[in-house]
């Protein structure tokens, strides 16, 4: 009796503490310097163990070619076909084309552009995260006993508070959401859905250890505007709505999700898409076209890619969300993999150890840039403008580009594409004489 | 925390400049391409995109299987490669080292030409044909549909003349050239520089200490 006495008073001085440090900053908007404290041990701690690894290092390669980031970890040679192809020209059509694509041939097998970006990106310094160990080998002891005290530290005090945190979170978003959902419409209810939509967020965000550096705030959407954001994770939504409010776009899904959806479309108008009419493409730009229209109604959100990515590099924009008019605000959003990797690679994990890897790595670090608006211009069709603002979202996250669809994660590639390419070398051949 | 299971022969295979950090990289996409099974099939070529767009992707994964690469003895194809293997066919591509001698240069130049030379060769009779040029030819031309048959074939017809006319020089009207011999493609080929275009060269990726 006693014994359950005493769980009860931890218990209760445990939520104390949580609700004075967190919860109650959260709501007002300040940040008493905790989270800041633990970055600083954090980047203290891993700067250590970079050291240790590389004097543990064996003794330096032959030297070879250098790249400052991990994207590739073979040499590709740029030179575009055509120049390739006549470097090694002979006589009209010779056995040199088939080197050229025996090359490409081989580059591709040992690496692909594509399918290595549907898993994690490499790091280039272990952060003492078993998950990243792929690379390293066992180096001293110091290192492992650091190690273990991380995963103590991560698994048994930052696990159940992340977890808190983030129940405390999504109780209060839907019982919030909820009762402002009873007032009448009008500005009271509008204010009110702000402080709500914001206070669980920034909630949500401590629940993960999030530092976000946002930049260029002058450039936040506006009202009547769209939203495009690159996408990594599920949690993007949340980093973006930690800054501002929006209305979100999605299909509805079922358990706790669908209760969510529900609870704060009462308060706020978000566009949540019944399963079959996501699948009439005009049926959904009408509805989002009416939305835009209204200038009085929170800037929608949408993450054109489709699916996460995984952050090294942006591919192609769907242009169903580039039709629908209206200014598009894009927004730039880089995760340092340092602290802990955000992306959702979902056919490997389900969305609950998805979760659960990130409220055991170390922090969610990252930064988002608000970059300036854009229209689309009088002679730009919907997928020149999808392609203009994609490379804006890439230079300013120092992401690549890729011209490739997000959806070959699960599908295989389009013969029209496939087409193209090989109009592309036999219009060379034709025009090198080589053939009629 | 431990070194990476990677099977103990293979480090004997390659001699020179392949470390064991590329050989993990290339362990790992093994793993990734035999979807952690410990051979690969042909239909496991099937699930990289960027290899779609290549026209001749048919004769490049069938060089994979294919047993004269594969340094066995008997001919043919195998129905699945190991890792072993792959690092096999893997080692045709190696780039040049500073510090090799003229010797090894040589023996390094013939065996990417034999490679490809296998490439062509598909009935491995040792000797390419009209009509296995041509159906390379065709290959490399395939699925556009601006360029008819007849192209295809007068281009491999023409290159076949040319190729007949530096091996074997004038022939008789009665003299039929009945294809290039392993020799005669090496003739081909020299004074061309393939060593430097033929290969794939790895990036060095170091530990660096991250300073904020």
């Amino acid at each position: 009796m006693e014994v359950v006495w005493a769980v009860g008073q931890v218990g209760a001085a445990w939520l104390a503490l949580v609700f004075g440090l967190i919860i109650v900053p959260s709501a007002l908007g300040i940040s008493l310097g905790i989270s800041e404290a633990y970055m600083w041990v954090l980047v203290k701690t891993l700067e250590w163990a970079t050291i240790r690894l590389q004097k543990g290092a064996k003794k330096p390669q032959p030297q070879m070619p250098r790249t400052p980031t991990a994207n590739g970890i073979i040499e590709r040679d740029e030179t575009p076909m055509e120049k390739e192809i006549s470097l090694l020209h002979r006589a009209d059509f010779e056995f040199s084309h088939i080197f050229y694509f025996c090359r490409k041939g081989f580059e591709a097998i040992v690496e692909d552009e594509v399918t290595q970006r549907f898993s994690s990106e490499e790091l280039l310094s272990w952060n003492l995260l078993t998950r990243t160990n792929v690379n390293f080998h066992y180096i001293s002891l110091r290192l492992t006993v650091v190690w273990v005290i991380g995963v103590i530290v991560r698994y048994c005090f930052l696990l159940p508070l992340r977890f808190t945190l983030a129940a405390i979170g999504i109780m209060s978003m839907i019982v919030g959401t909820t009762a402002v959902g009873q007032l009448p419409n009008g500005r009271v209810k509008n204010y009110l859905s702000e402080v709500v939509h914001l206070t669980c967020s920034r909630i949500l965000v401590r629940a993960l250890s999030g530092t976000i550096r946002y930049h260029n705030k002058e450039n936040r959407p506006q009202k009547g505007g769209i939203c495009v954001a690159n996408h990594t994770s599920p949690i993007d939504a949340i980093i973006l709505t930690n800054d501002g409010c929006y209305a979100m776009v999605g299909q509805v899904h079922g358990g706790l999700m669908g209760i969510i959806q529900r609870a704060t479309v009462k308060a706020c108008p978000h566009v949540w898409f019944e399963r079959s009419e996501i699948k009439d493409r005009h049926l959904v730009t009408k509805r989002l076209r009416e939305h835009v229209a209204d200038k009085s109604k929170l800037p929608i959100l949408i993450f054109p890619e489709g699916t996460c990515i995984n952050n090294t590099s942006v591919m192609m924009f769907k242009k169903g969300s580039f039709e629908i008019g209206g200014t598009i605000y894009p927004v730039a959003i880089k995760y340092d993999p340092q602290f802990g990797d955000a992306f959702w690679n979902s056919s490997k994990y389900n969305i609950v150890s998805y979760l659960l890897r990130i409220m055991t790595s170390w922090a969610i670090v990252c930064n988002v840039w608000y970059l300036p608006p854009m229209v689309r211009k009088e002679d730009e069709d919907a997928v020149q403008f999808a392609n203009r603002v994609r490379s804006a979202i890439a230079r300013q996250g120092g992401l690549t580009e890729l011209p490739w669809d997000g959806g070959l994660k699960r599908a295989k590639v389009k013969d029209t594409f496939k087409e193209e390419q090989q109009k592309n070398y036999s219009k060379m051949l034709v025009r090198n004489g080589s053939v009629g | 925390m431990g070194v990476p299971r990677v099977p103990a022969p293979v480090t004997s295979l390659l001699a020179l400049a392949v470390t064991s950090e590329q050989i993990e990289h290339l362990h790992r996409r093994f793993k990734q391409l035999s979807q952690d099974q410990l051979t690969i099939r042909k239909e496991n070529f099937d699930s990289i995109p960027d290899l779609e767009f290549n026209p001749i992707r048919g004769k490049i994964v069938h060089a994979f299987f294919d047993k004269r690469n594969l340094r066995q003895e008997s001919d043919g194809l195998a129905d699945e490669i190991n890792f072993e293997d792959f690092l096999t066919i893997m080692s045709y591509f190696r780039p040049i080292e500073m510090n090799m001698d003229e010797e090894q240069l040589d023996r390094f130049r013939k065996e990417k030409l034999k490679f490809l030379f296998h490439m062509y060769d598909s009935d491995h009779d040792g000797k390419i044909t009209l009509q296995e040029y041509r159906n390379v030819v065709e290959e490399l031309l395939s699925g556009n549909p601006h360029l008819e048959k007849e192209s295809a074939r007068s281009i491999a017809d023409g290159a076949m003349m040319e190729a007949a006319s530096i091996c074997v020089g004038q022939m008789g009207p009665d003299q039929v050239y009945e294809g290039i011999t392993f020799e005669d493609f090496l003739k081909m080929w020299q004074g061309i520089d393939i060593e430097t275009k033929m290969h794939v060269r790895f990036l060095n990726v170091d530990t660096i200490a991250h300073c904020y």
